[in-house]
């Protein structure tokens, strides 16, 4: 059942005061985040404050909506304004923005409930949360391995019932990858359908936030209230094709589903099975499912970085120790202290993107990397139009492997890329996608499968991300910690 | 093939010092990088022209004044001000 409707329901029937559950979970989070380090920054005060206009509703015996009095957290690089948003980097300790992103504006006004910020890759930029400045998120069904990345921390939080569910934002795969390793459901919206204002920019062109959650319905249901055209983010859309909430429990019969062969190359043993038996279960409930190649794929994940990090360095140039954030102390000239400053406040994994962002723009190289990356771009986001006029949806591995051991991902950085083979094609191309469980393996690691929409198709994709979760629930697992409602 | 002389340069122009013990591991690095990067170059050209995902242009605002951020809130969050403005030394 969804966990939002779970609380909903508890609070609307007088079970539990908000107060009561807002404690509940910061009790928990006091116990529990030391092991999962999900939260960088517990905002406490914040949520009480949040959580009394609630509770003076309900005493008034106002109705109140769905989202309200849900305890949740935000990813840190989402501007939340008046508390510390650090994008889990030195540059930007003690940076306090002073506007909301407005997807958290946009929560904070349905009574949401923050309880902190979560952690996550330094500057988004890693697949195992390790790249953080406060360490690594764990894994909540198996500590010793990491909470993937870069939203980490949020499916930490969430898989470790320290939030009942969570905003990140995806790049390359930052919030189906790790929903996949934790055993949740995460959703990258389509580009534009989600605004990007206040969402401190890694990849101006692929970033998009979105939510992580229990169950697709709760998903759902953070889409429906997030999702808007914001005249502030000026590649905005808004959610097209109405809500998506009264459309995820139809009927998938007929429904056809499409297989790329190219994304199951590679892809390890366990997780292909696992994704196969999720094929047999869809063609158990009536859809159709067809096989074909894309053999642009295969030039996914060099475009992707490349195109990746030359927004990124550009993007990163704002970081000058003038405005904001981390300042070096001693210093000869601004261009010794914005170096200084720049070398002592990112970490490694960053600075080797930005590196590499400027190698690619730069003169004699531009045109053999980043222009021929853009035009590749155009060709990938053609296969999936061609694809789209065969199928409803592909469905592909999440992420070619289950969660790996903490320090195995910062250990070799190339490698730790072509792990992202899965996800980055839908960032090149501004698909909807979400991540669901289908499995575990045989150590009990969780299990992900994605459905790839045509653009502004959530509702479809929702869907028939429902209608498996309803014939599978076993893949759809508690962990041991956190609060038990 | 990436030198080290590259790196010095790219890290020049990114505004990041390289320490001399750093830039053998970070030339490879970036060697490795580039070889993987170079995967597109047996890509065919198609042709395919890309400028935007939703293939969007002139997006205009009404021309309509609005309220800007308050000066004194954005100073707030600088290392150092003065006299409403950011500050920035030459020597520290």
């Amino acid at each position: 059942m969804s966990e939002i409707k779970k609380i909903h329901d508890l609070l609307t029937s007088k079970q539990i005061s908000c107060k009561e559950l807002t404690e509940k979970y910061l009790k928990s989070i006091e116990s529990d985040n030391g092991e999962l380090n999900a939260y960088v920054n517990v905002t406490a005060d914040e949520a009480f404050a949040q959580a009394e206009k609630v509770d003076a509703k309900l005493s008034k015996g106002e109705d109140i909506g769905l989202l309200e009095g849900v305890p949740m957290t935000v990813k840190d690089n989402i501007s939340t304004k008046g508390v510390e948003t650090t994008c889990c980097s030195k540059i930007l300790t003690g940076y306090k923005p002073i506007y909301n992103a407005t997807v958290w504006e946009k929560l904070e006004n349905d009574g949401a409930v923050m309880l902190g910020k979560a952690n996550m890759d330094e500057f988004a930029m890693g697949s195992s949360c390790e790249t953080s400045y406060f360490g690594g998120a764990t894994n909540p069904f198996n500590t010793k391995h990491c909470a993937g990345g870069s939203s980490g921390g949020v499916a930490s939080a969430v898989g470790g019932n320290i939030a009942a569910y969570g905003l990140g934002s995806d790049t390359g795969g930052s919030i189906r990858q790790p929903a996949s390793f934790c055993g949740m459901v995460g959703l990258k919206p389509t580009y534009g359908a989600v605004s990007r204002y206040g969402l401190i920019a890694y990849a101006s062109s692929l970033d998009q936030i979105g939510p992580i959650a229990k169950t697709v319905e709760d998903v759902s249901i953070i889409y429906d209230a997030i999702s808007d055209y914001d005249p502030k983010d000026s590649t905005s859309q808004g959610r097209q094709g109405g809500m998506t909430f009264d459309k995820v429990n139809n009927d998938i019969k007929g429904m056809k589903i499409g297989i790329a062969r190219e994304y199951l190359e590679g892809v390890r043993d366990d997780v292909k099975e696992a994704v196969l038996n999720a094929v047999k279960v869809y063609e158990s409930l009536g859809a159709e499912v067809i096989y074909f190649d894309m053999p642009a794929l295969k030039f996914a994940l060099p475009v992707y970085y490349i195109i990746a990090c030359a927004e990124a360095s550009s993007n990163l140039g704002r970081y000058d120790g003038i405005r904001y954030g981390f300042k070096t102390e001693h210093y000869n000239g601004t261009h010794d202290m914005m170096c200084r400053t720049r070398s002592e406040g990112f970490g490694a994994e960053v600075k080797r993107r930005i590196l590499l962002g400027t190698y690619v723009l730069s003169a004699g190289y531009y045109d053999a990397y980043y222009k021929k990356a853009q035009n590749l771009r155009g060709t990938i986001v053609k296969a999936f139009d061609d694809a789209f006029t065969k199928c409803d949806f592909i469905l592909a591995p999440t992420v070619p492997m289950t969660a790996f051991e903490m320090g195995h991902a910062v250990s070799d950085p190339i490698e730790t890329y072509l792990t992202d083979i899965c996800t980055v094609p839908v960032n090149i191309a501004g698909l909807p996608a979400v991540s669901v469980p289908c499995g575990f393996n045989d150590k009990g690691m969780p299990i992900g499968m994605q459905l790839i929409g045509n653009k502004f198709s959530e509702a479809t994709i929702l869907n028939a991300a429902n209608a498996y979760e309803k014939a599978a629930p076993e893949n759809f697992k508690e962990t041991k910690w956190g609060v038990k409602l | 093939m990436v030198t080290r002389e590259d790196v010095e340069n790219i890290a020049i122009l990114s505004k990041l010092f390289v320490a001399e013990d750093e830039l053998d591991d970070l030339t490879k690095q970036m060697q490795e990088i580039v070889e993987f990067a170079d995967a597109i170059n047996n890509a065919p050209d198609s042709g395919e022209e890309f400028d935007n995902i939703n293939n969007l242009s002139n997006v205009f605002r009404e021309d309509v004044v609005v309220e800007s951020l308050p000066s004194e809130e954005i100073l707030k969050n600088a290392p150092e001000q003065a006299e409403d403005h950011f500050l920035v030394r030459n020597h520290n």
